[in-house]
């Protein structure tokens, strides 16, 4: 029993200090803080400092990166960002990210397209892509 | 009757505008498919089926009423255009399938976009989203303020704008539209024909990360000719008989006639209010003041107050309610016959005589990523005769999806 409460212990401690990283293109030079990104991803600002479009994607609920995301930078639970988006969705104010189901899908949509900004688990992150924001 | 002549003549009308839209969009571009519904069964203790809770039967669960679903399609057709289609049915209309909005939407920058066909009217703060349960706490809005008017749904044009100062957003809405329908008469307890022109609306919400202040205005110029000539001139010609036979003149009768008349007059309707969600607690408070002017009409208004505290996945929230409404004779300056001037007077005060309050406790559960459980109380006062004290309990699931 104690095996599995210090195992289970270590689990949460693993997920809440793991950390995430919000990721861009290579040839995104924008500098981006905590609240431009909560923007960005609840809707409320389209576009990089530059002027290029933004286009947030989310990962899927499932993944833990996505719980630490909302609840860090979103300050909002899965159940709130969906009510939300709900007020938005159905009033045609706006749509909310595309979701992602795997880091690697994440990655590989963020390195091929300049307007896409998303997060992963930092410890997923590669080459391909550039950090802009650890947290 | 005519409501639903008009749905269907919309219906078609926006089917036909639409159609060229959706079917470049199905071959082109992706359609999101989004939708609610609400399952809920609710017991009323008090008898009459009168609004605001029409189709309840005293002292049993009643699952129609309050029960819906919607399914909304979105196509991108690109280049910042999009066709939107929301299909929607309630219980209580035995889920008759109607195309509550259907519009084209263009973004003309990040921060504008406009929309032109069928959608929703923005009477108050929340009317937008009044039938997305899962979008907030309570098995249903305050009825005090989100009294269900038929003109939640209108055809016109409207701009959404949205602005970033600093740390804080604004987002406003204008719009310019018109309805016909039917509207229910608290006089008669029946539904009348009713039509609204020249709709003007405008709205804004300003926020910070926990905080929300919010206002609109809302103006139309009334199309009631047949509220008058069912509803308020019944009501005034026994008056006028009398007037009439204690030597009233005709051309005091026809002032009379259009003092009390309501077609041609103006409504206005402002909201304001503000919701806070900060460390768990919520508070929100929504004010509303509206009438159709000059007319017999009675000022009303109405709030709540809602207090809430998040535990983890569990929202427990008390509110108050009050609808409150302030006959007001001044319609009737220069209106001298005394017969006249009673009856003026007995109009207005029987427009103005259904209030209504109450306390509700609601707790939400959201028990799954995209649906929440939900039980309300509510115990509420009636001034009508046949509804009394009344109280409301009901469970039900609101989901998304």
């Amino acid at each position: 029993m104690k095996k599995f409460l210090i195992v289970g212990s270590l689990l949460v401690c693993q997920f809440a200090f793991a950390e995430v990283a919000v990721i861009v293109h290579p040839s995104n030079n924008n500098a981006l803080d905590q609240a431009t990104v909560a923007k960005i991803f609840l809707g409320r600002e389209k576009s990089f400092a530059d002027g290029n479009s933004a286009m947030p994607l989310a990962l899927a609920d499932a993944m833990p990166a996505s719980g630490a995301f909302n609840d860090a930078v979103l300050k909002k639970s899965a159940s709130q960002l969906k009510a939300y988006w709900s007020k938005l969705v159905f009033t045609g104010k706006g749509t909310p990210p595309k979701e992602i189901s795997s880091d690697a899908e994440m990655l590989q949509l963020v390195a091929t397209n300049p307007s896409v900004v998303g997060y992963i688990d930092a410890s997923k992150v590669d080459a391909s892509v550039k950090v802009a924001l650890k947290f | 009757m005519k409501s639903k002549t008009f749905s269907r003549k919309s219906l078609r009308w926006l089917g036909m505008a639409m159609l060229p839209a959706l079917l470049p969009a199905a071959v082109h571009a992706d359609i999101t498919l989004n939708g609610f519904a609400s399952i809920r069964g609710t017991s009323v203790s008090s008898d009459g089926g009168l609004e605001p809770f029409p189709g309840f039967q005293e002292g049993e669960l009643s699952f129609n009423p309050e029960s819906l679903f919607a399914l909304q399609a979105q196509a991108d057709i690109g280049e910042g255009l999009t066709a939107t289609i929301q299909l929607f049915g309630e219980g209580r209309n035995d889920f008759e399938v109607d195309a509550r909005w259907a519009y084209l939407s263009y973004q003309l920058s990040d921060r504008h976009r406009l929309s032109a066909g069928r959608f929703a009217n923005p009477i108050f703060h929340q009317s937008e989203y009044e039938k997305v349960g899962y979008a907030h706490n309570f098995s249903r809005l305050p009825k005090a303020v989100y009294i269900d008017f038929e003109f939640s749904t209108i055809e016109g044009i409207a701009l959404d704008s949205q602005y970033n100062i600093g740390d804080y957003n604004l987002s406003t809405k204008v719009l310019f539209g018109g309805w016909s329908g039917e509207a229910f008469s608290a006089v008669t307890n029946n539904f009348v024909d009713f039509g609204m022109d020249n709709i003007i609306s405008a709205n804004a919400a300003f926020a910070g990360d926990w905080w929300q202040v919010f206002g609109g205005v809302f103006g139309a110029e009334i199309d009631g000719a047949s509220i008058d000539s069912s509803t308020v001139f019944p009501l005034a010609a026994a008056g006028i008989n009398a007037a009439r036979n204690t030597g009233a003149t005709a051309a005091q009768i026809d002032m009379f006639r259009s003092r009390i008349g309501w077609d041609g007059k103006d409504a206005f309707y402002w909201f304001s209010g503000f919701a806070i969600d900060h460390n768990n607690w919520l508070l929100d408070f929504e004010f509303v003041d509206y009438v159709v002017k000059d007319s017999t009409d009675a000022t009303n208004q109405s709030w709540y107050v809602a207090l809430g505290r998040r535990f983890d996945n569990v929202v427990v929230t008390v509110h108050t309610e009050d609808y409150a409404q302030s006959p007001d004779h001044a319609f009737l300056n220069g209106v001298t016959h005394p017969a006249l001037l009673a009856t003026g007077r007995g109009i207005n005060n029987a427009f103005g005589q259904r209030e209504f309050d109450g306390v509700g406790l609601s707790v939400r559960y959201d028990f799954h990523p995209s649906a929440a459980l939900k039980v309300d109380y509510f115990s509420g006062t009636d001034t009508r005769a046949a509804v009394g004290d009344y109280k409301l309990m009901s469970f039900g699931i609101d989901l998304v999806f």
